[in-house]
């Protein structure tokens, strides 16, 4: 017995189809007990008059005919659960979508509808009881990254009383926004607001944190991962070390500051910054006398701890999560071979935004005094460039960072603060100041600070008697500019981190075209990856600015929260299964399943047949595809349904015969 | 053929099986055998009468060590067959043969009379006095080898190396076939097909189609294609074994050979096999490791949005 019910949705499906008629043809289909027309059937009266019908006439399966199921599948599937039947015994037809709000025709897209209506019931028919399956889950979760997008996602879910691993693989936490000096619109000082965090994580007591550590490789499935972290050998026994920087003052090997974005240098032994978390030094092997063929013990030798331990190696622990956070942020696009009319990086006075960071900060290598790096003068002219490496698509860069516009205005006010006598231009593409108080920010930049926008394009920049000299358009006024700068920013777009691809594919997650990982649905699903059990965190999702990375970590710690807080998992019963009477042992379902969900199984006989492991299966459908005999097929996909369906949409004009060859 | 005897003796001390050809008492040409101890292994001989491509056997021995005989298709299977891990690199020990291209027994009949036992010796085909020069009746697939020798071999046995220059298309088959209206090849299959006794030897003599018991073309549910010997849905059928061959077809053309009726199946498998040669650049049986297009899939290389 089955019930048909079509949604008039107000009128976006009634205004163009006729419901009355398609409910009317329904009611003759073969099995079609009841067929009725409801003005909004996801309302509560809509699926009162269903679960009444369910009841009253027995249904034991019913079809939707309404929006997209992405929208409402859930909704219709409860309200079955409600009434008695197995949810899944529901079909729903996209009338909506894909029939009414594509066509202008009353009476073409009222046949289609009743086409698709069709092809819904002869479906419907084979459809089977299904039920979700429980599996249990470990409660630990693992944040992978330790910028403000993973430090935020860890405290928060810590703070649930869920224990969090957090690994980082440069030698502190931080990331990029302890680079930053001030922030915009509201210019509080970056570390400031950061460091009582980074604290935190270290004193967290549900909080383990492992620097200079790596995901080496991810076995395992939602709430039950394996995972080795290959912990890199950095020759400093952390448990010993006090961050005394005794064997930083005192080591003869310099290093490139990578902190500092290049500017300045460093040493082979190091803490990155003064308010790294932890406080520890590492040492860098390729930098390193010691390790270069020299004799050089002297951080052993001064070491008041003892924590130096040139034979340190490197280890690999295994941990069991239930759930991963990815918080693996951006990196700066490195904008020298893409821009050579900017120099190509021959010229020292034009630095990139990040750079300029560090020359306003306090903590950096000018000690917070702007001074150009090729002779330390202080500079009067100062020349931002927006837009390098976004929105450019002649270097095939067409997104938008989304922050630069912002970080640029910022650091021409923080120029002028400075500087009070300096003058800052801003060549821009548009101004998106779309955040709470930006356009404000940006405005006062303008006013109060005196910058000068220019909107248009840097054509060239070359050197003229000691200055920069910055040629481009001014579009608004349809003239050439020329200006002399001492120092030159560029605002260089942003990429996902450096190895966030080859973590991707150890996480079975997808990128998107641009390198950031692809959440499942980019409205109703931000922070969920593809793979069941894995979430983003921030920039590695796509360029976010400070207030949407943590909103974002947030929204990514309550789904691991929600998800582990009940200790077991339910899983979608609409995974593959296989038919082990047909199944030939092949294994092509396991060489293409993208989740690693299919396992070797050794059926009394000893024939070796394909299982699936239902909580790793997404119910994507390729094994389907794949599988020569046909054992595999999809819960509520079955070949049955779709040879059903295909073969009655078929019948009226073409005939079946037609999908017969004959 | 001295040489042949002693190299699958040689094998054999490694080996369950080793599986080659010997001179048959009914058939009209060799017969393949299988031996198992050296005193066997006399009767091994190699001419262009092995036509079989014995690679058919192996999925079935997966669970023994088994040596086998190899002319250039035929490695082409067993290549295939470990890349795509239906059997064992380490259980297989390949004795490579030259092969001077196999005879089409059909043709030899009809030269011949049918079921007459043919012999084979210096480029001469020969039974009771009558003899045919080889290259007049060998199998369409030799005329066109392009094989080095087999791509797999662990022994050799005579003089391979060097790519036969054989044109493309050599019996001109594919250009004819091209040359036809829509209209025209749907009348072709249908004839084809109407001949069909859905014997299944096109899938008993594939190496690659191990399914054999649970195989898709004789199964009721979800029955894609129905069992009835009628041209459309013989048709149906076949196209869905054919479809299972995209990218694993080595082009041994068995399935045509051992057809009672004649179908011309290699001309679906062979076009089939250069859509898949130009769009993944991928020829089946090019090495143990290849991956198969079809049966590879990586999440981060599905890039087919971006190239549009």
């Amino acid at each position: 017995m089955i019930g048909f019910f079509i949604c008039q949705c107000g009128t976006n499906i009634s205004a163009t189809v006729d419901t009355g008629k398609v409910a009317a043809a329904a009611a003759a289909m073969r099995g079609v007990a009841v067929a009725e027309s409801i003005q909004y059937t996801c309302s509560d009266p809509g699926q009162a008059t269903i679960a009444e019908a369910i009841r009253g006439k027995r249904l034991d399966r019913v079809v939707i005919a309404a929006c997209s199921p992405r929208m409402h599948e859930a909704t219709f599937r409860r309200a079955l659960e409600r009434a008695g039947l197995n949810p899944f015994m529901l079909e729903m037809v996209n009338i909506r979508e894909q029939c009414s709000w594509i066509h202008s025709d009353a009476s073409e897209a009222t046949r289609k509808a009743t086409d698709l209506a069709r092809k819904a019931v002869a479906r419907v028919r084979h459809h089977t009881p299904l039920l979700a399956r429980k599996t249990a889950a470990v409660r630990r979760a693992l944040v992978i990254g330790g910028g403000i997008a993973g430090i935020q996602a860890a405290l928060d879910i810590a703070a649930a009383g869920i224990p969090v691993t957090m690994v980082e693989r440069s030698p502190s936490i931080g990331g990029n926004m302890a680079r930053l000096d001030k922030t915009f619109p509201t210019l509080d000082c970056s570390s400031c607001i950061l460091a009582p965090l980074m604290v935190e994580v270290k004193q967290h007591e549900n909080i383990e944190l492992l620097v200079n550590s790596e995901v080496d490789d991810v076995h395992g499935y939602a709430g039950n991962f394996e995972v080795d972290i290959r912990r890199k050998s950095t020759c400093v026994d952390e448990e010993k070390c006090t961050g005394c920087m005794i064997c930083q003052d005192k080591c003869p090997a310099r290093a490139p500051d990578d902190f500092n974005a290049g500017l300045g240098s460093s040493k082979a032994i190091s803490i990155a910054f003064p308010q790294a978390v932890p406080l520890i030094a590492s040492l860098r092997k390729e930098h390193c006398r010691r390790f270069n063929g020299n004799k050089c013990r002297l951080c052993q030798k001064l070491c008041p701890a003892g924590a130096i331990d040139y034979g340190q190696e490197e280890a690999v622990l295994r941990r069991s999560f239930g759930a991963i956070v990815a918080a693996t942020g951006y990196d700066h696009y490195d904008w020298k071979a893409s821009y050579p009319t900017y120099g190509m990086g021959m010229y020292p006075d034009v630095v990139t935004s990040l750079q300029y960071e560090r020359l306003l900060s306090a903590s950096g290598p000018t000690g917070g005094r702007i001074r150009r790096p090729s002779d330390g003068a202080e500079p009067r002219q100062v020349v931002f460039v927006s837009c390098v490496g976004s929105r450019d698509e002649s270097v095939g860069r067409p997104q938008c960072c989304s922050v630069g516009c912002m970080y640029t205005a910022k650091q021409a006010v923080l120029t002028r603060e400075h500087i009070p006598d300096s003058q800052a231009y801003v060549f821009y593409m548009d101004m998106r100041a779309g955040g709470k108080d930006y356009e404000e920010f940006a405005r006062r930049a303008q006013t109060r600070y005196g910058t000068l926008f220019i909107r248009g394009r840097v054509g060239k920049i070359f050197p003229r008697r000691g200055k920069l000299v910055v040629m481009g358009t001014d579009t608004l006024a349809g003239d050439q500019v020329e200006i002399e700068a001492d120092l030159v920013v560029l605002a260089t777009g942003l990429d996902a981190s450096a190895g966030a691809g080859e973590l991707a594919r150890k996480l079975n997650i997808a990128c998107d075209r641009n390198g950031f990982m692809t959440e499942e649905h980019p409205k109703l699903r931000p922070v969920e990856a593809a793979s069941a059990g894995v979430f983003l965190a921030g920039a590695c999702q796509g360029p976010k600015d400070i207030p949407a990375t943590v909103a974002h970590a947030g929204a990514a710690a309550a789904k691991v929260i929600g998800m582990l807080a009940r200790g077991e998992l339910e899983a979608s019963p609409m995974v593959a299964a296989v038919t082990e009477s047909r199944c030939a042992g092949c294994f092509k379902c396991r060489g293409v399943c993208p989740f690693g969900a299919v396992e070797k199984a050794r059926l009394p006989d000893g024939r070796p047949v394909a299982r699936v492991i239902g909580s790793v299966c997404r119910g994507c459908g390729i094994c389907n595809v794949a599988c020569p005999p046909g054992a595999i097929s999809l819960n509520g996909f079955t070949d049955k349904e779709l040879i059903a369906e295909i073969v009655e949409v078929l019948k009226p004009d073409v005939g079946y015969r037609t999908l017969d060859f004959g | 053929m001295e040489d042949l005897i002693s190299a699958i003796k040689k094998v054999l001390e490694q080996v369950d099986v080793v599986l080659g050809w010997a001179r048959s008492e009914a058939a009209g040409v060799a017969a393949p055998a299988f031996f198992h101890t050296p005193a066997e292994a006399e009767g091994a001989i190699f001419d262009s009468t092995c036509v079989h491509n014995l690679a058919v056997h192996l999925p079935r021995l997966a669970d023994k060590k088994a040596g086998i005989v190899a002319k250039g298709c035929d490695a082409r299977s067993i290549a295939q067959l470990i890349a795509e891990g239906i059997i064992k690199r380490e259980r297989v020990t390949v004795i490579g043969v030259a092969c001077p291209g196999v005879i089409d027994v059909k043709k030899a009949w009809r030269c011949f009379g049918f079921g007459k036992r043919v012999s084979d010796s210096g480029g001469q085909v020969a039974m009771e006095g009558k003899t045919v020069k080889r290259e007049e009746i060998l199998l369409r697939k030799c005329r066109g080898c392009r094989e080095a020798g087999p791509v797999i071999r662990d022994v050799t046995v005579g003089e391979v190396g060097k790519a036969p220059a054989a044109p493309a298309d050599p019996a001109g088959i594919r250009k004819r076939f091209a040359a036809m209206s829509f209209a025209e090849r749907r009348q072709f299959w249908q004839d084809q097909f109407s001949r069909c006794i859905r014997c299944y030897a096109c899938r008993e003599a594939c190496p690659l189609c191990f399914c054999r018991d649970v195989c898709t073309m004789q199964a009721h549910e979800p029955g894609w294609s129905g069992g009835a010997t009628n041209s459309s849905q013989s048709w149906m059928a076949q196209l869905v074994r054919i479809s299972h061959m995209a990218g694993r077809c080595t082009g041994c053309e068995e399935c045509e050979r051992a057809c009672p009726v004649g179908i011309p199946l290699m001309l679906l498998l062979e076009e089939q096999n250069a859509v898949v040669e130009e769009l993944f650049g991928y020829r089946a049986g090019s090495g143990t490791e290849a991956k198969t297009p079809f049966l590879t899939f990586d999440v981060n290389n599905d890039s087919w949005e971006q190239e549009r």
